[in-house]
């Protein structure tokens, strides 16, 4: 179902002809939920690619006024199901400046349409860097930053929400809000204050999957980039190369006896402040990643090597200023590694990152690999607390993840969970991922369900394993009423409805 | 030629994550020349791209989307340029390009396809050449005297390009090979047509009368090794025959040929040039030049294909040939784009484009200019008449001072 | 608002009904100690002291006063108070939560401290001390001083490299809000009630899409009354090193900071003027101080390199090796013996893992009174502020040289804590109106100047927020929802 005639002209003068449409071939591209969610959506009524947030304000207004629905959005994964008749995407791509790179104080402000693949290099440049989520090099910065966060690096760094700074957010009801000292004339440092912080209106664990307004502009903080200032990458796809100086990034790969062991060793590197990145990892989620299509996947698979080495794998990649502390590093590895005796994995596995350390950290290359097994990807956990309780969640994964294997519904990888520590062990994330096949018939049965079997097996044990998504009533009370709450801020600052 | 449905993998397996509009990491350079796509670039809207090509074919092949001008003049405003293609193929197992192309015929078999291309296809039929010249001046560049073997196996095919509006390329290509000391022969009257422009725009019918003949013509003549100088018809001979015909003879390009005869010393360059340069990887000769091998299998569950598929990811272009040649080239520098190799972003000759959008064939050439200027480079070098035109007109439109070289061209001045 | 006698009579009635009488007072001297603090804020009358001893006691609290529109004004820190915070403005009822001061765990392996609003840095350290950890402090904060408090008002800490953002280290925390309802944070959120919940109540987001902690954070309990909070703790070093850059120009020390904490090389890292230094070390007074204050360097960088569990010697090696490259880059070199305080070295490293020794609060040492001005911003400002508020002292002929000057690098330095202390005679009224209108003065020309007063306290909550209605707005909507009744610090802020 398209807009009304007069609502598309109105929206027209605000974005100029060249930046609507409401033709049915073009917002076929927004109806298509890919993989997992097969099937034609309804898509939205019209598309519109504003280019200012003046633009999105009016637009904003606009829907309001004449009550349409509208949704913000810029990479597309998932857009296809959030389309419904008579609604408005805007595509913010077009908001693509990267408005300042500070240096000196280490932010850089951005706008949603700037792409992991276009900010990155930049920082590079710099000398700089910024904890990069890991959905895939095309994926809109600014979206990865108020809506998910989890990486590979964060044992040295930090969930992105800590590197979220101030923001300029056009409010649910149309109006600027300036969120932070940006909102104070000081500039883009600090996400908090005055007093109590709106901060806390952006994004939780989660964001608000454009649900809440509209972000057009962040300010995220840096790190130091201890790599090289262009990305060394070379060959040609789908074999590409990146090396890094040996002396200064080393990446090991230790297998321990047993998961107490693995995450005692985690812990102390943390302690230890040793490691830009230390994870448990995905173990068949990695042989996805650095195969090149799914026979290649399935060739090494079946080989038993993966279920020999890393069901319980800790990758620890070193990325230190001098080859001093580098050695430095690799010593204090060493000794935790020996006194939770761990060992190194089988060297074909380890020896890939020499070649491509893109596969799991700086930008997480090749991503979208794992969604070649058939295209079902389920990940269920996603949450985040202490290492200790992350692997006592762990534990328990067999209790409802079996039933799915026996009947041969997964692909057979029980050990396919991560747990990645943030800031130096003091919390962590975990999170499943089951590979199934969506041209069988039964694929329906298997991602809500293991969903919906991995959270009853949380809240049976109190495992703070996920973080609601959304304001339900049946979950809402389990997780201190903040469904609730959660209504109620939507409610107050919903736009007032004209009579 | 796979058919539409043959490609419902393909559709069902997108999982609209951008990668056909995006270099990948370890490609990325910074914030300028990042994206691929010329059609997202400079449309915006994600119908404009593999993506939303895949989606539209899903659509139009389950009868959900009628065809309508604006569809069809969205579906022929991609380049098929297939930088979409290989950088979807690097992370998933799937065929982008293939389903546009798929998707066009099936726009052709349904009446649809647009006037300017099936003229074009008319011309072919009656004069064996693109522009609808008399097929009687189709030598007319050879030069005067010139002796040719009769019995060689080689065989330099020159194509519609060099043969009518580019014979400065034919000629120079003819002085590489004998400076080589190739023994060859032209195809004379019964050289044709490739046909690219035919399977480009989804003249399906068409392109497999182009490639029967042609491929009769070789057989006939005795042809084992055909030479190219045009991008066009090198990428067609190994990426679009052998879907129709058994394609059993080697095609080289010329670029090939002289690094061959570097490594023998029997082409040594001996002047110096001074020059500053930037490669243009031309579509045809870079990522769309591995040769199809067909593949008949099933897919299985989880995706394995069975037999396992022989991928084309624009692993094995014509990359690094003509960079050892410029290299090679005392006083040449040789600088690189941000988009080379198989992201090579198109010059804006692809896909049938000039002929019904010429005006946005133009504003894709001077994107590519605006990068190759962005080198510091004095000159751009190509290796495909098409493009040359395509950069041509667009330098002359920009008043672009940069300089344009066909590599045959560099090669010849060196010699 | 001050309730009239009956309506305190049936508000100290139902009160009674839940509290035990040790629990209640309305002894004018205690009341009293409440009414005012350092701070310009006018004294307050507040009519009752009430001591909860549990999260149900304070529910019940805040039913009462929902009901009888009473305000209530938390307080979690023993006296001396600078900042006004607790200062009732509209009289109301005292929620003292000094004797919830529990410490409910202290967990090593995964370096955190659960613990009750009355927990003070006094008691805290110490405990952590026994186990290995080590609670990254502010500078020298009382030793009554709650730790909850501290965090939640977003106080810097001394170690920024374990700072990620503004509001690290303070992890989740359980909160009554206004309407009574509790409530609890991130991963302390759920499934399930506190004793069932298996996790260890570290993730400090959500839960969902909103982060209830921050609305809690800077607000002086306006939003709601903290019953517990989860916040950080790290490894006691084996092994510290203590470094001292003097230098008159600041910005040179802000740039080294800035250097050394992009590559994480120091641990405790901040700058001190002359004066707050030899306020902070002064053995005697006043001889010693003001031999310190003249020997000190206008500015000292203080900085403290460290190692740890396993080969502490390598790592400090290593990290001095940057230290020194970095500050050869500036033409400095850092050295061991504090520049004009040598032997106060031992002093200083102690007076960096604790709270404030002594009887009197450092800052109160000098002339017995302190006005503190501070506010954020980026590291590589600080300077400039400084110079801001030297321009101002001197328009108020407040002695240039007997300003307190403390740069805090938070977040890694991505941000800074400046702050300007105003010693003075709280006795001499000439003296005092002088430095009342120097702070206001100073303030105001340093938020023209882009200073963020992050922590609005007393005055400068009008002067910020008058300038910014849209973000008033917003706080405005999110008190209704938390505080509908508005009895929660009244007058506070923007509410």
């Amino acid at each position: 179902m398209s807009i009304p005639a007069n609502i598309y002209k109105m929206l027209e003068d605000i974005v100029g002809p060249e930046y609507i449409s409401d033709k049915e071939y073009v917002l076929a591209a927004y109806r298509h939920a890919g993989p997992g969610g097969r099937g034609q959506q309804a898509g939205p009524g019209a598309i519109v690619l504003p280019g200012s947030t003046e633009e999105v304000q009016a637009i904003v207004k606009l829907c309001n006024k004449h009550n349409v629905k509208y949704a913000a959005i810029v990479s597309l994964f998932s857009v296809g199901r959030i389309g419904q008749p008579g609604m408005v995407f805007l595509n913010l791509q077009r908001m693509n400046r990267i408005l300042e790179i500070n240096e000196t104080d280490r932010y850089a402000v951005i706008e949603p349409g700037v792409r992991h693949v276009q900010l990155k290099p930049e920082l590079m440049k710099r000398g700089l860097n910024y904890p990069t989520a890991s959905v895939g090099p095309g994926a809109s910065v600014l979206a990865n930053f108020i809506t998910s966060g989890d990486h590979h690096m964060q044992h040295g760094a930090s969930r992105v929400n800590r590197y979220l700074m101030a923001t300029e957010w056009v409010m649910p009801n149309g109006e600027i809000l300036k969120v932070g000292s940006l909102g104070n004339n000081a500039g883009w440092f600090c996400p908090d204050g005055p007093g109590p912080s709106l901060r806390g209106l952006i994004k939780g664990w989660n964001g608000w999957s454009g649900g809440f307004g509209i972000v057009t502009k962040i300010a995220i903080g840096l790190d130091v980039w201890k790599g090289p200032a262009v990305m060394p990458g070379e060959g040609h796809s789908p074999s590409y190369t990146v090396r890094m100086p040996p002396d200064k990034h080393k990446v090991y790969i230790f297998k321990f006896p047993t998961a107490e062991k693995l995450r005692d060793a985690m812990l102390e590197m943390g302690k230890a402040e040793i490691g830009n990145a230390v994870l448990k990892y995905f173990y068949a989620t990695e042989c996805s990643l650095t195969t090149t299509s799914a026979n290649e996947f399935f060739e090494v698979w079946n080989s038993g090597l993966y279920q020999r080495e890393l069901p319980l794998a800790l990758w620890v990649y070193l990325a230190t200023a001098s080859p001093e502390e580098m050695q430095y590093e690799e010593r204090v590895m060493w000794d935790i590694v020996k006194e939770m005796d761990g060992q190194p994995v089988d060297e074909s596995i380890r020896k890939k990152y020499d070649d491509n350390i893109d596969h799991m950290f700086i930008i997480v290359s090749f991503l979208q690999r794992v969604l070649r097994l058939g295209g079902g990807w389920a990940g269920v956990k996603l949450g985040g607390d202490s290492v200790s309780h992350m692997f006592q969640v762990a534990g328990a994964i067999p209790e409802f993840l079996n039933e799915f294997i026996d009947k041969k519904m997964i692909i057979d990888a029980p050990n396919n969970w991560q747990i990645i520590p943030m800031e130096y062990g003091h919390l962590a994330h975990i999170e499943m991922l089951c590979f199934y096949d969506v041209t069988q018939p039964d694929h329906p049965n298997v991602m809500m369900p293991l969903m919906q079997r991995s959270a009853e097996t949380d809240i049976k044990h109190g495992f703070h394993a996920s973080t609601p998504m959304a304001s339900n009533p049946a979950i809402g009370p389990l997780y201190s009423n903040f469904n609730l709450w959660v209504d109620k801020i939507k409610k107050a600052f919903e736009p007032v409805k004209e009579l | 030629m796979e058919s539409l449905k043959d490609f419902l993998y393909t559709m069902n397996s997108c999982n609209q994550c951008g990668q056909c509009k995006w270099v990948l990491g370890p490609k990325m350079r910074g914030w300028k020349y990042a994206e691929v796509c010329p059609i997202h670039l400079r449309y915006g809207f994600d119908a404009y791209s593999g993506q939303g090509l895949i989606n539209i074919a899903q659509e139009i092949l389950e009868g959900r989307l009628r065809y309508e001008d604006g569809l069809i003049q969205l579906i022929y405003t991609c380049l098929t340029c297939g930088a979409c293609d290989v950088n979807c193929k690097s992370i998933r197992d799937m065929e982008v390009l293939d389903t546009i192309l798929a998707l066009r015929a099936k726009c052709v078999e349904d009446g649809q396809g647009l006037t300017e291309h099936m003229q074009i296809a008319r011309k072919i039929e009656k004069t064996h050449n693109i522009y609808g010249n008399p097929h009687d001046k189709r030598f007319n560049w050879l030069p005067e005297g010139k002796k040719l073997s009769d019995t060689s196996s080689v065989a330099y095919f020159a194509g519609c390009a060099a043969a009518y509006t580019h014979p400065e390329i034919a000629v120079n290509t003819l002085k590489i090979l004998d400076a080589a000391g190739i023994t060859y022969k032209v195809l004379g009257a019964e050289e044709y047509c490739c046909g690219a422009m035919l399977w480009r725009t989804g003249q399906t019918e068409a392109f497999k009368k182009a490639a029967e003949q042609n491929l009769a013509v070789l057989k006939k003549q005795g042809i084992k090794t055909l030479i190219t100088s045009c991008a066009e018809c090198y990428g067609t001979f190994r990426g679009g025959y052998p879907r129709f015909v058994d394609m059993d003879v080697e095609v080289l390009y010329i670029s090939e040929v002289v690094t061959d005869a570097i490594k023998t010393g029997k082409i040594k360059f001996k002047k110096k040039q001074n020059l500053k340069v930037t490669y243009h990887d031309p579509c045809m000769l870079g990522r769309l030049s591995e040769k199809y091998v067909p593949w008949n299998g099933k897919i299985e569950a989880y995706g394995v294909h069975v037999p396992p598929k022989p991928w084309r990811r624009g692993t094995n272009g014509v990359y690094e040939a003509p960079r050892e040649i410029i290299k090679a080239i005392p006083g040449v520098t040789l600088v690189e784009m941000v988009r080379n190799a198989e992201n090579s972003f198109c010059c804006g000759a692809g896909g049938g484009v000039p002929a019904v959008l010429p005006e946005f064939a133009q504003w894709v050439a001077a994107e590519r200019l605006d990068e190759a200027g962005s080198t510091g480079a004095a000159a751009l070098v190509s290796a495909c008449p098409f493009c040359q035109d395509s950069f041509t007109n667009a330098l002359a439109a920009n008043r672009n001072k940069m300089r344009y070289y066909d590599l045959t061209e560099l090669v010849v001045k060196a010699l | 608002m001050v309730n009239p006698p009956d309506v305190n009579n049936t508000l100290k009635n139902c009160l009674n009904e839940i509290l035990k009488p040790a629990q209640i007072s309305d002894q004018p001297e205690l009341i009293d100690k409440y009414s005012h603090d350092y701070s310009f804020q006018d004294k307050g009358s507040p009519s009752l002291v009430v001591f909860p001893g549990t999260k149900e006691e304070v529910q019940a609290i805040v039913r009462i006063a929902a009901e009888t529109k009473t305000p209530l004004v938390p307080v979690s820190s023993g006296p001396p108070r600078f900042h006004g915070g607790t200062v009732p403005e509209k009289g109301g009822v005292i929620v003292d939560f000094s004797r919830m001061n529990k410490i409910r765990k202290i967990n090593t392996p995964d370096r955190y401290a659960w613990i009750e609003p009355g927990v003070t840095f006094g008691e805290l350290i110490p405990e952590l001390k026994k186990q290995g950890l080590k609670l990254v402090a502010p500078l020298l904060p009382r030793a009554n001083k709650s730790v909850v408090a501290s965090r939640l008002e977003r106080e810097p800490v001394i170690i920024p490299k374990y700072q990620y953002d503004f509001i690290d280290p303070l992890m989740t925390l359980e909160v009554v809000y206004g309407t009574g309802e509790e409530f609890r944070t991130g991963s302390a959120s759920g499934p399930g009630t506190l004793e069932t919940l298996k996790a260890d109540k570290v993730n400090p987001w959500g839960p969902g899409s909103v982060d209830y902690f921050r609305f809690i954070s800077g607000a002086q309990g306006t939003m709601g009354l903290v019953t517990w909070a989860i916040t950080k703790v790290e490894v006691l070093p084996a092994l510290q090193k203590l470094y001292f850059i003097p230098h008159k120009d600041l910005t040179v020390l802000t740039d080294i900071m800035n250097q050394l904490l992009r590559r994480r090389v120091v641990d405790e890292c901040l700058a001190l003027n002359n004066v707050d230094l030899a306020a902070m070390l002064a053995s005697s007074w006043p001889d010693d101080f003001k031999k310190l204050k003249k020997d000190l360097s206008p500015w000292t960088l203080i900085l403290c390199l460290a190692g740890y569990k396993r080969r502490p010697e390598e790592r400090i090696a290593i990290m001095e090796k940057y230290l020194n490259e970095i500050c050869a880059d500036f033409k400095v070199k850092p050295v061991n013996t504090l520049p004009g305080g040598a032997g106060k070295e031992k002093e200083i490293l102690e007076l960096l893992s604790g709270p404030c020794p002594g009887e009197t609060y450092w800052k109160l040492r000098y002339k017995g009174a302190c006005h503190d001005i501070f506010f954020l911003s980026t590291l590589s400002r600080a300077a400039e502020f400084a110079a801001v508020m030297q321009k101002a002292a001197a328009k108020y002929r407040y002695p240039r040289e007997d300003i307190g000057g403390y740069i805090q690098p938070m977040v890694q330095g991505r941000g800074c804590h400046s702050e300007f202390n105003l010693f003075c005679d709280e006795t001499n009224q000439a003296e005092l109106d002088e430095v009342k209108k120097l702070f206001a003065d100073a303030s105001e020309a340093l938020l023209k100047n882009g200073a963020f007063f992050t922590r609005p306290y007393g005055t400068w909550a009008d002067m910020v927020y008058s300038r910014y209605p849209e973000q008033v707005e917003a706080l405005k909507k999110l008190k209704g929802i938390f505080d509908p009744h508005n009895i929660l610090n009244p007058g506070k802020l923007c509410f």
